[in-house]
């Protein structure tokens, strides 16, 4: 009796899952999310970050060394 | 509370209504337009194509592929690879901004696509998404920036890309080649095209011109930025397909400061003597990779992965057929384009061959059963030239609107060629002559001749309309549109020339393209959209 109480609550979760799932997919509910809230967040986070600066690399060029073999 | 209003209700003809609902509305009566929520690209909600085709998108498109997604990383990285997947997610604009938009991007190629047409395009696009992944994952398992594997980074050939992955074929039970841009530039453009944008930027604000051609200046900016992972201890650049790619490769090197092979392609690839020297230089680079990588020529892994190669390029024969001679070919304009390109010039992958076999079962379904896959075709066209990477699904949208049916184009018809795999010496010239027919120099730089190719590709694949892609600041086919005006009118073809600067959607926005289309349609040819909602939408701020 447990069993079958435990069978059909798991497969009412599954089947919830399924149909929120569905919901998600018909509305777009995952491109909002990432045009809303993700890329910006993301976008933030890029523009913040400290990057090399390309005038601290020296114009040394190593693979010459091999061109000349 | 409002009373319903039973006047409009009785109009509704609920007969019709549920046969909408099962089986998806009739072409002119979707309006596909309407779903859009301006500026943005989004939906308000996803496309009702009846309960089957809903369904099938729903389970086996969006649900698959997004499980898929977090699985492939597994399957090829194991659980550490998903953690450097993360770090790199984190460290990297090109991959952070853009992995989960993914689905979006299927949705642009997808749109309005039924049958088997939905199935065997999708099928396409899974194989490209697994193609990246594999490269996604090997990079960030080996970057030295997010304490990546020393051993496995000491045994990788990073590569421009386009060159050609099947150089590497020799060494590929050893080591393994990743091109550099394919993703954080190529594939980029597709999936999330604001990215590419803030390297175009940073390159421009170094102080190099704006005018020379984006991707080189989107190539180069990655680097600008320090945006490219530390995956490889030596690399294969090349001059294809202009000099613009030249300075790219200059601007890398010194940045990158580890040891470079430089292997150009002849821009006239036709004479025999250039061959020969094309066929030097590979067996060159064979040197170089072996030096640098500590690996050994293995004859018979190259014959393996030619002759797999092969049968890849005689399937796509196959389907040229079908797509040629019948109205049964399955797979929309955008899938054919990025599918071929991708494939042939990253090399042989199982991937391939796994999908081959799926959309093999769908176009022989079709072509048995005599299924139309695009019924409501009024112009075969024909796409020539180098298309907007940031606009690639154009060709979806002018079949939902305007019924124009993609059935070829240049990219997908460069590497019309088997390799022989029975001597050495056959076999590097015709690996030799499959480099020099990489992507735009086959064509669009590769002499006039070439770029004439266009005429009997028409007529092989019964297209009665030209869409002639104009890249602005491609100076060799700005050269030649002159030529191309006075053949089209000589010639009778209908031809309409679309504007565009490959990766930035700044210079000619997409609702400019279409724009340009719809006055075609009208004025010239006087013709109705098959849905008008599509004929002006904004969506300026899309992906």
């Amino acid at each position: 009796m447990k069993a079958k109480k435990n069978i059909k609550r798991t497969v009412g979760a599954l089947a919830a899952a399924y149909a929120g799932l569905f919901c998600v997919f018909y509305f777009d509910l995952d491109g909002k999310l990432l045009y809303y809230v993700v890329e910006p967040f993301m976008k933030r986070h890029f523009d913040n970050m400290e990057r090399r600066d390309p005038h601290t690399v020296p114009y040394e060029q190593i693979d010459s060394e091999y061109m000349k073999k | 509370m409002k009373k319903p209003d039973l006047k409009k209700l009785k109009e509704i003809d609920f007969k019709k209504a549920a046969k909408d609902f099962v089986y998806g509305k009739p072409h002119e009566e979707r309006r596909l337009g309407d779903l859009y929520i301006p500026k943005t690209g989004l939906y308000k909600h996803r496309e009702w194509r009846g309960i089957k085709d809903t369904m099938y998108y729903f389970n086996n498109i969006w649900l698959y592929n997004y499980g898929k997604m977090v699985m492939d990383i597994v399957e090829l990285g194991g659980p550490k690879g998903l953690i450097q997947f993360l770090k790199g997610t984190w460290r990297y604009r090109w991959m952070g901004e853009c992995y989960l938009t993914v689905m979006h991007w299927f949705d642009r190629g997808l749109e309005g696509m039924r049958g088997p047409a939905l199935r065997a395009s999708a099928w396409h696009y899974r194989a490209m998404v697994n193609a990246s992944i594999t490269q996604i994952v090997g990079m960030f398992v080996r970057d030295q920036n997010l304490g990546g594997n020393k051993e496995l980074h000491d045994k990788t050939i990073a590569h421009d890309e386009t060159v050609w992955g099947g150089v590497f074929y020799p060494y590929k039970d050893q080591l393994e080649n990743i091109p550099l841009q394919m993703i954080p530039y190529f594939v980029t453009c597709h999936v999330n095209n604001h990215v590419v944008l803030n390297y175009i930027d940073a390159v421009q604000a170094y102080g190099l011109p704006g005018d020379p051609c984006p991707m080189c200046q989107a190539e180069a900016g990655l680097f600008i930025e320090d945006d490219v992972p530390d995956f490889y201890p030596a690399l294969v650049t090349t001059n294809e397909a202009c000099d613009g790619s030249v300075a790219t490769s200059v601007i890398q090197d010194w940045l990158i400061n580890k040891p470079l092979f430089a292997m150009p392609q002849p821009m006239q690839f036709d004479d025999d003597s250039v061959l020969e020297n094309c066929a030097k230089e590979i067996e060159g680079c064979f040197r170089f990779v072996e030096e640098q990588c500590g690996v050994e020529f293995h004859w018979d892994e190259l014959v393996k992965h030619l002759e797999a190669q092969n049968e890849l390029q005689r399937f796509e024969w196959e389907k040229w057929d079908v797509d040629a001679n019948t109205p049964y070919y399955p797979i929309n304009g955008v899938a054919q384009a990025l599918y071929r390109i991708f494939q042939s010039q990253y090399g042989d992958r199982p991937i391939w061959h796994e999908v081959d076999g799926r959309v093999r079962k769908i176009m022989e379904k079709c072509v048995e059963e005599k299924i139309e896959t695009f019924p409501k075709t009024r112009h075969r066209v024909i796409a020539w030239s180098c298309a907007p990477l940031y606009y690639s699904n154009w060709c979806t949208w002018a079949y939902n609107c305007w019924g124009l049916n993609t059935v070829i184009n240049m990219d997908s018809l460069m590497f019309d060629m088997e390799i022989r795999t029975d001597s050495y010496e056959n076999c590097l010239m015709d690996m030799a002559k499959y480099h020099e027919w990489a992507p735009m120099r086959r064509m669009a730089v590769g002499g006039l001749h070439h770029i004439f190719e266009l005429w009997e590709n028409m007529e092989k694949f019964n297209c009665d309309m030209v869409m002639m892609y104009d890249q602005l600041q491609c100076k060799g086919m700005q050269g030649v549109v002159g030529l191309f005006e006075d053949e089209f009118r000589a010639r009778n073809i209908h031809a309409i020339w679309m504007p565009h600067a490959l990766p930035d959607k700044r210079t000619i926005p997409r609702s400019q393209i279409r724009q340009i289309i719809n006055d075609y349609m009208t004025t010239v040819m006087g013709e109705e959209p098959l849905d008008p909602t599509l004929l002006d939408f904004d969506d300026s701020d899309s992906w």
